[in-house]
């Protein structure tokens, strides 16, 4: 249905989106994962012709979105960031108006712009001055007057941003609602989102699809397993080459908890270094066994103070921040660390 | 063809609702009101008016050569208009396409099957006939004038006159329409029109002072002595193309800019 080939887009010098494949199946939903300026709006406005590429292809049920540009509009419905909302117009009114631009026939406008307000719950809204209407509303005439004329695929700019809790329940339902007859394509930075909206995920960081998968695969990609966090008091990074020491363990971050007690600053000269409280997060290699008992004997062994520990296991989250966060080369680290650590004089 | 003009159709009655809902627009057109009533006024009563100027110059048995006062009133009226209107309209037409970058409502019209000719055309249409709406409660200020006018004025006097009007207006608005479509901002838009349109009305001069073959090209730009030819109730078809040329060269631009300019964040 989407067919996106070796698309990329510069803005003067700057690349905003470069090699950008991928494909969307008839009645799926893709989910666009990336952090803000990932170039996920870039992808999508020229999937509606709203921007020209600068290489690439891209089609939509066929047509070249910009050389059959007319045609690839006349079959999509487009959410931008901001819904494009006239507030001096009524909800019905709007909805008409958009339905006679995208080319609905005008004995069908009436049927199309009914089952757009019923599918968004704007029913009773829908004499309301669009001024008038709250965020949530306002969001959901955005997402109606991308499917009024029911179109074959429909793209949509994080649709639930700004949206309350309910909301965006609502706006994720009526969105899965939509698959399976109309092909979507929805953008977001939030996680859960896509592992519950999505039947296909594409992570994009800075400029490029880092991965395509269903959101079950992508995790069991990168799931090395289970892991373990710990909270201890001590001397952190003695236990923490203690472990790395023991078979079956992958790798080990230290990193420092905030000095809550008594509130006192940590960066007081008195604040005692080998006291202070620090988190592990330790990964197990796939193949291990479970490492609880091994773990907690070395931290006991250690003297070590443990105040926490709780099997962890990979998220999406992870995933996301895995594919799109760039380690630090370890000089960089050792030479900040040192510093954030020490006391002030 | 007729889905094009289904959605000029289209654009044309969102935008002449808009200007109808929009408590902006009925302030221009007070203004407007205000403006062109206080002309009247003065055209009729002030001492040093042309009524009076007539009323005195009959008190002292001068009767050649005739004076058409209906006919010179008129003239002297819509001139005045038309100066208020180079006023005006830059107002009308500022927001036409920045209130739509402002509202992301350019990506709908953008992402939507229909062409950037016909959303320029329908907007002008459309802001146009609230132009025309502004200029209808005038002919009852000249009906009740005119009225007591005798022998009465020539319809086609009439006609040439507003007619003029309406085109000077198609003129600035289509131009003004393309200075608003190249920003986001809509005070800035404002201002790049006065700026045109305060070129076209000195340009004229600028013409005199050149001379020569080049100060003659120039001085067919110039908006007012257009219009005056109209107002004077001569029909020049070189002032009917001229104007006509402007509104064709705004839509083109509006439709050109908006291409090039897509790229732009709104």
């Amino acid at each position: 249905m989407i067919q996106v080939e070796h698309l990329s887009k510069t803005y003067g010098s700057t690349p905003a989106i470069q090699d950008v494949t991928f494909e969307v199946e008839k009645g799926e939903i893709l989910g666009f994962l990336g952090p803000n300026g990932a170039g996920k709006t870039t992808t999508m406005r020229i999937l509606t012709g709203y921007l020209p590429a600068t290489s690439g292809t891209a089609k939509i049920a066929g047509f070249d979105v910009h050389e059959d540009s007319l045609a690839v509009r006349k079959r999509i419905g487009y959410l931008p960031e901001t819904p494009p909302l006239y507030p001096e117009m009524t909800v019905e009114g709007f909805l008409h108006f958009v339905a006679r631009i995208k080319g609905v026939s005008a004995g069908d406008r009436p049927v199309r712009v009914n089952m757009a307000l019923k599918r968004c719950n704007l029913l009773e809204k829908r004499k309301v001055l669009i001024r008038k209407l709250s965020k949530g509303f306002r969001q959901r005439v955005g997402i109606a007057q991308a499917i009024v004329h029911d179109p074959p695929a429909i793209i949509l700019d994080e649709p639930t941003v700004g949206l309350d809790p309910r909301q965006i329940i609502d706006v994720r339902n009526l969105i899965k609602s939509l698959a399976g007859e109309h092909t979507i394509i929805l953008s977001t930075h939030i996680l859960p989102e896509v592992s519950m909206t999505c039947s296909r995920v594409a992570i994009i960081n800075r400029g490029r699809v880092v991965a395509t998968n269903t959101p079950d695969q992508l995790m069991a990609q990168l799931n090395s397993g289970l892991g373990y966090e710990l909270e201890v008091e001590g001397n952190a990074e003695a236990l923490a080459q203690h472990l790395r020491n023991l078979a079956g363990i992958q790798s080990v971050h230290v990193s420092q908890v905030q000095n809550i007690q008594a509130g006192l600053p940590s960066d007081l000269p008195e604040a005692d270094l080998s006291g202070s409280r620090h988190k592990l997060a330790i990964a197990l290699s796939s193949s291990s066994d479970d490492l609880g008992r091994q773990i907690a004997a070395t931290v006991v062994r250690g003297g070590l103070g443990l105040y926490e520990m709780k099997r962890s296991r990979v998220s999406l989250e992870d995933v996301f921040l895995d594919l799109t966060t760039e380690e630090k080369p370890p000089e960089a680290i050792a030479a900040i660390e040192p510093e954030s650590d020490a006391p002030e004089v | 063809m007729g889905t094009i003009l289904a959605n000029i159709i289209a654009i044309y009655r969102r935008e002449l609702q808009s200007y109808f809902l929009s408590p902006a627009s009925y302030v221009i057109a007070g203004t407007f009101w205000l403006l062109s009533g206080l002309c009247l006024f003065f055209i009729l009563l002030s001492p040093s008016s042309l009524i009076s100027q007539v009323a005195a110059r009959d008190q002292m048995g001068i009767t050649t050569p005739p004076v058409d006062v209906a006919y010179e009133f008129l003239n002297v009226f819509l001139g005045a208009v038309g100066n208020i209107a180079l006023f005006v309209l830059p107002m009308l037409s500022m927001g036409l396409y920045t209130e739509e970058r402002k509202r992301g409502t350019l990506e709908l019209l953008a992402t939507s099957p229909i062409t950037n000719w016909a959303v320029a055309v329908g907007k002008l249409l459309g802001v146009l006939t609230f132009f025309i709406t502004m200029i209808l409660p005038l002919l009852i200020y000249e009906a009740i004038v005119l009225g007591a006018s005798n022998p009465p004025i020539q319809p086609t006097t009439m006609l040439l006159g507003h007619g003029g009007l309406v085109l000077l207006a198609g003129a600035i608005l289509s131009l003004g329409m393309f200075l608003s479509s190249i920003t986001s901002s809509t005070g800035l838009a404002a201002m790049l029109t006065y700026a045109l349109n305060f070129f076209l009305w000195v340009v004229d001069y600028i013409a005199q002072g050149i001379g020569g073959s080049l100060g003659g090209a120039l001085g067919h730009l110039a908006l007012l002595k257009n219009f005056t030819n109209f107002t004077q109730g001569i029909f020049d078809t070189s002032s009917l193309v001229l104007f006509i040329s402007y509104v064709v060269l705004g839509l083109f631009l509006t439709a050109q800019s908006i291409e090039a300019f897509r790229f732009q964040r709104s």
